[in-house]
């Protein structure tokens, strides 16, 4: 396990600089320590993983991150500056985009109107062909050529889902946050979604996602955090990760290799 | 405000509490807020009144009558609209107005049609054979009607809030108002519940304009109208959740207007349950005794 | 054609005014808030306007530019105080609002003409003008219900806490909201009154408020055509039921409540889904045909697996 990180003082030196940067984050609910003292920066231009078991805080830790959750405790850094203050409103124009874990889309809009929402939003001030040639650009992307006029209702699961990655693509952003991405999917769409996250990794956009299926995180990722309770248990190149014995544990008899 | 003042305050107020304990059950565990629950409260009595014009029936048969109208009507209502309503539309929120405005459209038509048998002209139990008594204590008054409306409307209204307190299937009616699914989970029959709960509402709708029907000779179609809303502000007074909630701000509600009419004239009256709603909403939506989060996600 | 528009000016009238109303209530609805709120500020505007021209001798154009000022600022404090409750709740009070107005103004004394009201509001606007106001607020209007707007105001409405996260600050588009409709609903009121050139309580009741939400049932919420179609179906339909003699009311409130339940979101909907139905099937037999050509030269990947 390769990791320089003093958790103790919540000071990090990195040999990078990274997109994201988390110090010491925590996020207290009444009893419960959702998230409890994370630290953290992402590799620019990489993709990373955070792997855990349901209820270990990673949902949570990605609302930290995107400020819909309030901070208790530590500093969130985006590109080396300080945005804790920034409302979950503002993250968008910052560059930091996300999928959510349940599908988020509007049911009486079709795919083009549900992408461009976010994005005539976030690029604002652009004019109108730019705009729509990002969302067009997106919808090449994910593969959603010919389903731009119909709603979220005719689609597939898996479908919605890359209407989804589209939309947070959209808006042409410096770092992607995808939540359980393809929670419900089957193997031929997971496949696709990975190809896809690594062809927008090749261009240089950097990529968190959370998961907890392991095989998918071993494939796509260059990086991978677990985690479990709230804490960082393990870091490092994945298949590192995958042995170590914490990360064994904290997965005793749930998933291994397989996934559904 | 003397003694006599507030007998009949206490009168006015159960039958509020008759009416909004329904409304309040309903709302509760269903998060159904049924606007036509006003005009069933009306045509219960309604249908009392064309029965006894034409067959002398003594006061409890004339109240069970209506008390089944309403039961009837309200699952009529929960069945033909509300439910159809709730397949349909996913959104919780699109489908709360599309029910209160269903509940408002539904609410036109029984007054409609009472409008239509009584040119809108009251209508009563005269040919009830029930007679009403006063007695007199010193400068107080009291009629049997009014006994019979303080002892079933505290009686219903205390008798229920013991029964979610301490049954089973009280424990159920709360799990579901507090989390649906988790009370599928553990057993409770959702649909079975609705269904009963829809009934017990409407029974108590009906026994409560049967009641104020005998209380004062008469009601007219537009009756039942204004009462949606006095129940609202009964329920917020009290705030939502808590049964005894419901009896607290019935009767708060009862003794305000009764204040207001004495010192002022009748025509500030309404006002008195707008402004509580309005006030209450502002500055403090949990009520009295409320425990549900009243505010926005 | 003179006499018989003539004729029918009155039911012009009322649907041009009902139509404003309808819009008044219609844009908080498409933000998702249930605010019945509409008819209270048609109650502010009628009244202004009334004791502005007829107790006051104010010309009565200035009169209808204040009365809608004072709607739109009233909603907007109305808001204030409300616009974070929760959906029925918020409803409530917004009834309760209108309510109270109604109340205050059979108990205004001189001022607001007590229960039989305030006359001789009477000024140089006619049913021409009316028509001219009510083009230009659906010409306004009708920005929100294209593009970027409409697009927000769905998000707003279906999803709040998505709205947000992608940078709407739904506050205070939701703040706007109250302040536009409490202008639109002051604006409605104000002509109303001085089309009838009176106002009285029994006009700005519970009756107004029942009336406003059926022509938006049958219209649907979503769109100020839909605000025009329920206005004349409502306003008209009476004439044509006519036949049906005493159970006209019966009826009436029949089909609102058929609409109720079996239409939500009014003819309007009806009429979007079934345009939406046939591009959809045009697309999915696009997409089908596409699928079975991949998968006939022997290609991977695309659309395979996914299905539609």
């Amino acid at each position: 396990m390769v990791t320089v990180s003093d958790l103790q003082t919540g000071s990090t030196t990195y040999n990078f600089e990274p997109v994201l940067e988390c110090r010491d984050v925590s996020v207290y609910y009444g009893g419960i320590r959702a998230v409890d003292g994370i630290s953290l920066g992402l590799r620019p231009g990489k993709i990373s993983g955070i792997l855990g078991p349901n209820g270990s805080g990673k949902s949570t830790l990605l609302g930290a991150v995107t400020r819909m959750v309030k901070l208790t405790r530590g500093d969130v850094l985006f590109e080396g500056n300080d945005y804790s203050s920034v409302r979950s409103g503002d993250v968008i124009k910052l560059g930091i985009a996300r999928t959510f874990q349940t599908v988020r889309l509007l049911p009486d809009r079709s795919v083009f109107d549900n992408i461009i929402l976010s994005t005539d939003i976030a690029c604002h001030g652009q004019p109108k062909e730019v705009v729509e040639g990002y969302v067009r650009s997106a919808i090449e992307r994910t593969g959603l050529e010919g389903y731009e006029l119909l709603r979220p209702t005719e689609l597939s699961y898996g479908v919605q889902r890359r209407v989804e990655i589209a939309r947070a693509i959209a808006v042409q952003p410096k770092l992607l946050l995808l939540d359980e991405p393809t929670a419900g999917m089957n193997r031929t769409e997971r496949a696709e979604i990975g190809l896809l996250l690594r062809s927008l990794q090749s261009e240089g956009l950097t990529q968190l996602f959370v998961e907890h299926d392991v095989a998918m995180m071993v494939e796509t990722c260059d990086y991978l955090y677990a985690m479990n309770f709230g804490s960082l248990i393990a870091e490092g190149l994945p298949e590192d990760v995958v042995r170590d014995p914490a990360v064994q544990e904290a997965y005793l008899g749930k998933h291994g290799r397989k996934h559904a | 405000m003397n003694l006599q003042d507030v007998l009949n305050a206490s009168t006015l107020g159960s039958i509020y509490l008759l009416f909004a304990l329904g409304m309040a059950l309903v709302w509760g565990t269903m998060g159904i807020l049924n606007f036509a629950h006003g005009s069933v409260f009306m045509f219960s009595a309604f249908v009392g009144y064309l029965i006894t014009s034409r067959i002398p029936l003594p006061l409890p048969a004339v109240v069970l009558i209506a008390m089944v109208v309403g039961a009837v009507l309200t699952l009529a209502i929960q069945y033909f609209a509300y439910q159809p309503i709730l397949k349909k539309i996913k959104s919780v929120n699109a489908a709360e107005l599309q029910i209160v405005v269903a509940g408002i459209g539904l609410s036109v038509i029984p007054i409609a049609l009472a409008e239509k048998e009584t040119l809108s002209n009251n209508f009563g139990f005269q040919g009830s054979t029930f007679q009403t008594v006063v007695y007199q204590f010193g400068d107080l008054r009291i009629s049997n009607i009014m006994i019979i409306i303080l002892v079933l409307g505290l009686g219903l209204g205390f008798g229920t809030a013991w029964w979610i307190a301490k049954s089973r299937q009280g424990l159920g009616l709360r799990a579901v108002g507090i989390d649906p699914e988790v009370a599928a989970l553990m057993g409770v029959d959702r649909r079975k519940m609705a269904l009963a709960t829809m009934a017990f509402a409407g029974a108590l709708a009906g026994l409560a304009g049967a009641l104020l029907t005998y209380y004062l000779t008469a009601l007219n179609p537009h009756s039942g109208e204004g009462l949606i809303l006095k129940a609202f502000a009964a329920i917020i007074l009290g705030g939502l959740g808590s049964v005894l909630g419901v009896i607290l701000g019935s009767f708060i509600l009862a003794f305000a207007e009764t204040a207001v009419f004495a010192y002022t004239s009748g025509t500030w009256v309404s006002a008195v349950s707008f402004g509580l709603i309005l006030i209450l909403l502002v500055v403090r939506p949990q009520g009295i005794l409320g425990k549900k989060e009243v505010r926005r996600t | 054609m003179i006499d018989f528009l003539s004729s029918y000016e009155v039911l012009i009238q009322l649907t041009l005014s009902m139509t404003l109303l309808a819009i008044s209530l219609q844009i908080p609805l498409r933000m998702g808030v249930i605010s019945f709120a509409s008819v209270g500020y048609f109650a502010i505007g009628g009244y202004a306007t009334a004791i502005l021209v007829a107790q006051q001798g104010i010309n009565a154009w200035a009169a209808v530019f204040l009365s809608t000022i004072l709607g739109g600022v009233i909603a907007y404090i109305l808001g204030l105080g409300i616009a974070h409750l929760n959906g029925l709740y918020l409803a409530m009070a917004t009834v309760s609002f209108s309510l109270i107005l109604s109340v205050v103004a059979v108990n205004g004394g001189s001022l607001t003409g007590g229960p039989v009201g305030l006359f001789g509001v009477i000024g140089p606007i006619t049913t021409w003008h009316f028509l001219v106001v009510v083009a230009v607020v659906i010409f306004l209007v009708s920005f929100t219900e294209r593009g970027k707007l409409s697009r927000r105001f769905d998000a707003i409405r279906e999803d709040p806490q998505l709205a947000a996260a992608m940078g709407i600050n739904v506050v205070r588009y939701r703040r706007l909201s109250f302040l536009i409709s409490g202008a639109i609903g002051a604006l409605s009121g104000s002509m109303a009154t001085l089309m009838k050139s009176a106002i009285s309580p029994e006009s700005i009741g519970f009756g107004l408020i029942i009336l406003a939400l059926t022509v938006i049932i049958v219209g649907g919420q979503g769109s100020w055509v839909g605000a025009v179609l329920g206005s004349l179906f409502f306003l008209w339909m009476p004439q044509t039921i006519k036949f049906v003699g005493t159970w006209e009311p019966v009826l009436y409130g029949f089909i609102v409540a058929v609409a109720a339940v079996t239409l939500p979101g009014g003819v309007l909907a009806v009429y979007r889904n079934w345009r939406y139905r046939r591009t959809a099937a045009k697309v999915i037999a696009q997409q089908e045909a596409r699928t079975r050509d991949l998968a006939m030269s022997g290609a991977t990947g695309g659309g395979s697996g996914d299905g539609v």
